[in-house]
């Protein structure tokens, strides 16, 4: 046999040899077998000695030629072997994605606290400060300075609990209202949220602590178009695009005019349904425009400054967002209904 | 207050359905809470004449009756009432009547007999016998008049009215009459709103003659209006008026005292008729009451006076109370004759004061607290003097008694129609603001921009611009408001500092697994005994409700403790296996002279169950505090209400910042804990105050560390903290870590001895460290835990 017909046979049965290789040992045979120390093709090449000068280096040219595709083939085959070597230790390594660990899961926010963090997010957005004030509160800023003086009517409307004749749990956040125009000056824009008190029985829809937050604005032009367009955003940005607001006349003494402020149902998005009593609106807010006796009795000029204030209960806000049909659930603290809170 | 739509339409056109007119009357101001048409009760209820009775065959108590009710052919009815007789009209439900209570009444078989309907009786058919008088719950209704058979019932009971139920708001005592929802009514829909004309017909005579009448206290009584009617001639009341009465929830007594009645709802002036004859000595005194007088009220309660309370009075006793409750003595009966009406306006605060001194509340001191206008006591006592005269319930005398020293002058008010527009944001001309403002019956004059307004008597609400923005504000439609955005500089509001503090914790803590709960800011004192505090904490000092709903809710909170456990222990009660929940709220202590408490606000955090310990909440605690910058020190609690031997104060310098511990058995028996729970205060204002802003951040260091592993041994009683912090200050500088990484206890060591292990890592931030440099670091560290606290290196 020729050395040509040699080189054909060891490329050839490289060729076969190399395909059926699946492992790397047998990949590594191979390689010794052809390309090492005393494998064929190094063999062959030591074996120059008896061709011909002339032809040797045409013989070389050829040696080599199958030398560097056999190594090529085996270098491809090598990455193929590799691949599949790590495919099967990853296979090794799967896992049950579905087996449970101890882990901490997040807790929550009360609901009230959710609702809140959005108003206060809508607010502060539209350049409202956050103002608190003390629960236990005079009855000078809690009533006197909202225009309610002592023995009036209106007192009747918001059973209070006294502490003296002087101190009460306040019975909305307005005092907050009060304290920030006698330390703050004009223009003002302010929200006060916190608790507040009145003497109710507990029931569904009753509650002796509950929680409001109240806005005021005070400024040389403002209307009660703004006072609209503010209560307008406030819905959008809580309940979505499609919610309005629609005001009625109603009567508080710290505000004049005063409107009670009706928002599109947010169950049945105006159309009428059991939440709403089937009119489509759904009473959430109270506003008006300052009373300007408010104003002057806390060192405002009323000539030249306006304002308008409103107010919001926020478990009536938290409870219609998340479906609440008894209130009580939101103060006894029942892990099992808390635990299906998260913020939004 | 309820009203029927009928009495209302005969001062004011109500040309819409009563569904249209509800929503227009809220839209313009007048709250309106609903309406019922009585008629709805009753349906398919006829007059029926009986023409035969005849016994029952299978009963001796009931009866067969032939019964005409206007159609081809008799009803026949079978009925167990006991005064059935043949001629008599009654009424009659046919089959598919409809009773009140929703009861239908159907065709059936009566023993054996074919019934076609039912006899009613007034009970049954929701009518009283003040209402239709007839034999009341002893049987059939008996009509006394004649009416064909088949007729209506209804209007003939005096049950056709449409009763419209309206809340009146505070600021219009002028609406809780016939008259002021008339007006409201008349601008609302737009239609006129008519007055009566009030004449009435007098027989000539002289007050003096009947009844002398002193007030003593024009403070307090502003006017005193008084007429006096003669030859009274007692009789029941017209159906109509009657009716009215019915439907606005009043009973019908006799004319007189129904024509008081109907005034005081058509007028709102609460109005009180004497009999003259029961007046001692035809003398009536209004004064203050007399030192240490007392008086028996309607309900036989002897009630102590002082003499801040208007009193009505002859020359010796008290005999009424101003403005909430007549004498007994002078009531009216079948046998008066002279009648004197007193119509006055008492001062409304005073009135006020009065009831709530003596607990009495009346429909009369309830309208006089809201105000009832002194101008108009005149005009009502003549409307009820009218009456007497349409009902010829009497001869109305000429003379009238009326003292009124200070009349009441009517104000004008003048009113931008710029400025209106201005506060509104609506556009309203000058001459509508003058239409609307004269649709609600007050005057109104436009000169260029300004609104001369003066407003009836009766709104006395009505008092500046303001008043009259909201005035027209309420006829042109708050709806017509185009919605309009906030003008001016716009900086992002800011929420304040402590609320910040509590967002972020409130965050920590959700992400550590909490639930946030709100619990009442009041509790009882046996919750706060429940804690076992020593008797001088000043928790047990715990401020007071005056008015509180009961004994449980009576103190401000002076902790949020009970609270939480309370929680807890509902949460175990229900079976829930495993709860991690915390409050923020102030708690409420007393601040020396200051009139209103001091509020500090609290973190308070509670849990029991699976993962739930003293190191749990602890750590937890420690890692919010890390997160404002305070590194607090450990001491044991001495908290009455922890268990001793679990339970940490947390210090920030000196100052106690936290107390956290496992609950005191004792005290965890006290709420009904059956698991071992935990709770934690943190004192927010100490947060607050103690809390530091970043520092610049270090650069991180790339010399490589020398990291060192110890175990010491040591008595149990030494705490890890203080080894840790021995170690700390010991490594100095180059000691960047120092960490315990295990606690064993147990053979070989003897009892009471256990191991901690600690990785220490060395680092510097110049150069790659030698043993060299760590070496006498440990030597120094190892020493000083061997001297400071008997902690050997374990070999």
């Amino acid at each position: 046999m020729d050395i040509q017909e040699q080189l054909k046979k060891i490329q050839d049965e490289a060729a076969s040899q190399i395909s059926r290789i699946r492992d790397k040992s047998a990949l590594e045979d191979a390689r010794m077998r052809i390309l090492g120390k005393k494998g064929e093709l190094t063999m062959l090449l030591r074996s120059m000695g008896q061709v011909p000068p002339e032809e040797r280096p045409k013989v070389g040219q050829m040696i080599n030629a199958v030398r560097e595709k056999v190594t090529a083939q085996l270098e491809a085959l090598e990455q193929e072997v590799k691949k599949a070597e790590t495919a099967k230790q990853l296979e090794k390594e799967t896992i049950d994605i579905t087996e449970p660990r101890p882990h901490v899961t997040a807790g929550s926010m009360h609901p009230i606290s959710l609702v809140l963090d959005q108003i206060l997010q809508v607010f502060t957005g539209m350049g409202f400060d956050v103002v608190e004030g003390p629960e236990v509160e005079l009855d000078h800023f809690n009533f006197e300075l909202m225009n309610i003086p002592k023995n009036h009517p209106a007192r009747d409307a918001q059973d209070t609990f006294y502490i003296n004749d002087n101190t009460v749990l306040r019975t909305h956040t307005s005092p907050v209202q009060a304290r920030t125009m006698l330390s703050r000056k004009p223009p003002i824009r302010i929200v006060s949220p916190g608790r507040v008190f009145r003497a109710d029985e507990v029931d569904a829809t009753h509650s002796p602590v509950f929680h409001q937050i109240e806005g005021l604005v005070i400024d040389k032009d403002v209307t009660m178009a703004d006072l609209k367009g503010t209560l307008d955003a406030f819905a959008k940005a809580l309940y979505g695009e499609g919610v309005t607001t629609r005001f009625r006349p109603s009567f508080f003494p710290f505000t004049e005019p005063s409107a009670e402020v009706d928002l599109t149902c947010v169950n049945c998005h105006g159309k009428g349904c059991r939440v709403c009593k089937d009119t489509g609106w759904i009473e959430v807010l109270g506003a008006g425009m300052v009373n300007p006796k408010v104003l002057e009795m806390c060192g405002i000029d009323s000539k030249v400054y306006k304002g308008f204030a409103f107010g919001v209960g926020l478990e009536r806000i938290a409870m219609l967002r998340y479906g609440i049909t008894d209130m009580r659930l939101l103060y006894e603290g029942d892990i099992r209904f808390l635990e299906q809170f998260r913020e939004d | 207050m309820k009203i029927p739509m009928q009495w209302i339409k005969e001062y004011a056109d109500i040309p819409v359905t009563a569904a249209e007119y509800q929503d227009a009357m809220i839209m313009h101001g007048t709250a309106l809470e609903d309406y019922e048409e009585q008629g709805k009760d009753v349906q398919n209820v006829v007059v029926g004449r009986i023409l035969s009775v005849r016994p029952h065959e299978n009963s001796d108590h009931m009866v067969v009756c032939q019964i005409d009710v206007g159609e081809e052919k008799p009803l026949q009815i079978v009925t167990g009432a006991p005064n059935v007789k043949k001629g008599d009209l009654v009424p009659v439900a046919k089959a598919g009547a409809v009773l009140p209570g929703g009861k239908v009444i159907k065709k059936g078989v009566l023993r054996g007999v074919e019934s076609c309907g039912m006899c009613c009786s007034g009970p049954e058919l929701g009518v009283p016998e003040y209402l239709y008088p007839s034999v009341g719950d002893k049987g059939l209704l008996v009509f006394h008049e004649d009416y064909a058979p088949g007729t209506d019932v209804r209007p003939i009971l005096g049950i056709d009215q449409t009763v419209v139920n309206f809340e009146i708001l505070a600021n219009r005592p002028d609406c809780l009459s016939v008259w002021g929802i008339g007006r409201e009514t008349a601008a609302s829909l737009g239609t006129a709103f008519c007055k009566p004309e009030i004449a009435v017909q007098t027989v000539p005579g002289r007050m003096e003659d009947y009844v002398k009448i002193d007030v003593t206290d024009p403070e307090l009584c502003p006017r005193y209006c008084a007429r006096v009617v003669t030859n009274v001639r007692i009789a029941p009341s017209p159906m109509w008026l009657r009716k009215r009465l019915h439907a606005a929830g009043v009973r019908s007594i006799n004319n007189v005292v129904d024509i008081t009645n109907y005034v005081m709802l058509e007028t709102g002036h609460p109005m009180h008729a004497f009999d003259l004859a029961k007046v001692k000595d035809h003398h009536v005194i209004v004064r203050r009451a007399l030192e240490g007088e007392t008086i028996t009220t309607l309900d036989g309660k002897e009630r102590a006076l002082t003499t801040d309370m208007l009193m009505i009075a002859d020359q010796t006793n008290a005999t009424g109370i101003a403005g909430v409750m007549g004498g007994e003595e002078s009531e009216i009966t079948e046998e008066t004759k002279d009648v004197m009406f007193e119509i006055a306006a008492f001062d409304r605060t005073n009135i006020r004061l009065t009831t709530r001194a003596l607990g009495l509340r009346t429909e009369a001191s309830g309208r006089f607290e809201r105000g009832v206008n002194a101008a108009t006591c005149r005009e009502a006592a003549d409307r009820a003097c009218q009456l007497i005269n349409l009902l010829n319930a009497g001869d109305v005398i000429e003379d009238v008694y009326d003292f009124y020293p200070c009349p009441k002058k009517a104000q004008a008010i003048s009113a931008s129609v710029e400025r209106i527009n201005r506060r509104t944001g609506v556009a309203v001309s000058g001459e509508e603001m003058k239409r609307i403002l004269e649709s609600l019956d007050m005057q109104a004059e436009l000169d260029g921009d300004t609104l001369t307004v003066q407003a009836p008597a009766e709104r006395e609400d009505i008092e500046n611009e303001a008043d009259i923005s909201e005035e027209v504000l309420r006829m042109y439609g708050y709806d017509k408001i185009k919605p309009t955005q906030l003008r001016g500089e716009t900086v992002p509001g800011k929420r304040n500092g402590h609320m910040k503090v509590s967002d972020k914790i409130s965050r920590i803590l959700v992400g550590k697994g909490a639930y946030e709960i709100r619990t009442f800011s009041f509790f009882g004192p046996k919750e706060l005994e429940k804690l076992g505090l020593p008797v001088a904490d000043r928790r047990n000092d715990a401020i007071r409700i005056r008015n509180p709903l009961g004994e449980d809710t009576s103190i401000m909170r002076t902790t949020l403790v009970p609270n939480m456990l309370e929680t807890l222990a509902l949460n175990q009660n229900r079976n829930n296996e495993t709860a991690l929940l915390y409050e923020i709220a102030p708690v409420f202590e007393k601040d020396g002279e200051s009139e209103l408490p001091h509020e500090r606000p609290i973190l308070c955090i509670g849990g029991f169950g699976k993962d739930v310990d003293f190191f749990c909440v602890r750590d937890i605690v420690l890692d919010i505090l890390r997160q404002f910058g305070i590194e607090a020190g450990l001491k044991r609690s001495a908290e009455a209400y922890l268990h001793p031997g679990r339970a940490a104060a947390l210090f920030a310098g000196d100052d106690v910042i936290a107390q956290i511990g496992e609950v005191h058995p004792a005290v965890a028996a006290n709420f009904e804990l059956n698991k071992k729970s935990v709770v934690a205060e943190v004192d927010l204002e100490k947060v607050y105050a103690c809390r530091s802003d970043m520092q610049h951040i270090r650069p991180v260091w790339n010399f490589p560390p020398v990291k060192r592993d110890i175990a010491l041994v040591m008595d149990e009683r030494v705490m890890v903290g203080a080894i840790e912090d021995l170690i700390r200050r010991e490594g100095g500088e180059l000691l960047e870590k120092a960490e315990v990484f295990d606690i064993y206890r147990g053979a070989p060591m003897l009892p009471g001895m256990k191991s901690v292990a600690f990785s220490l890592t060395f680092r510097s931030m110049e150069r790659t460290l030698a043993d060299d440099d760590v070496n006498p670091l440990m030597k120094k560290i190892l020493s000083a835990c061997l001297s400071d606290f008997g902690a050997a290196l374990r070999e």
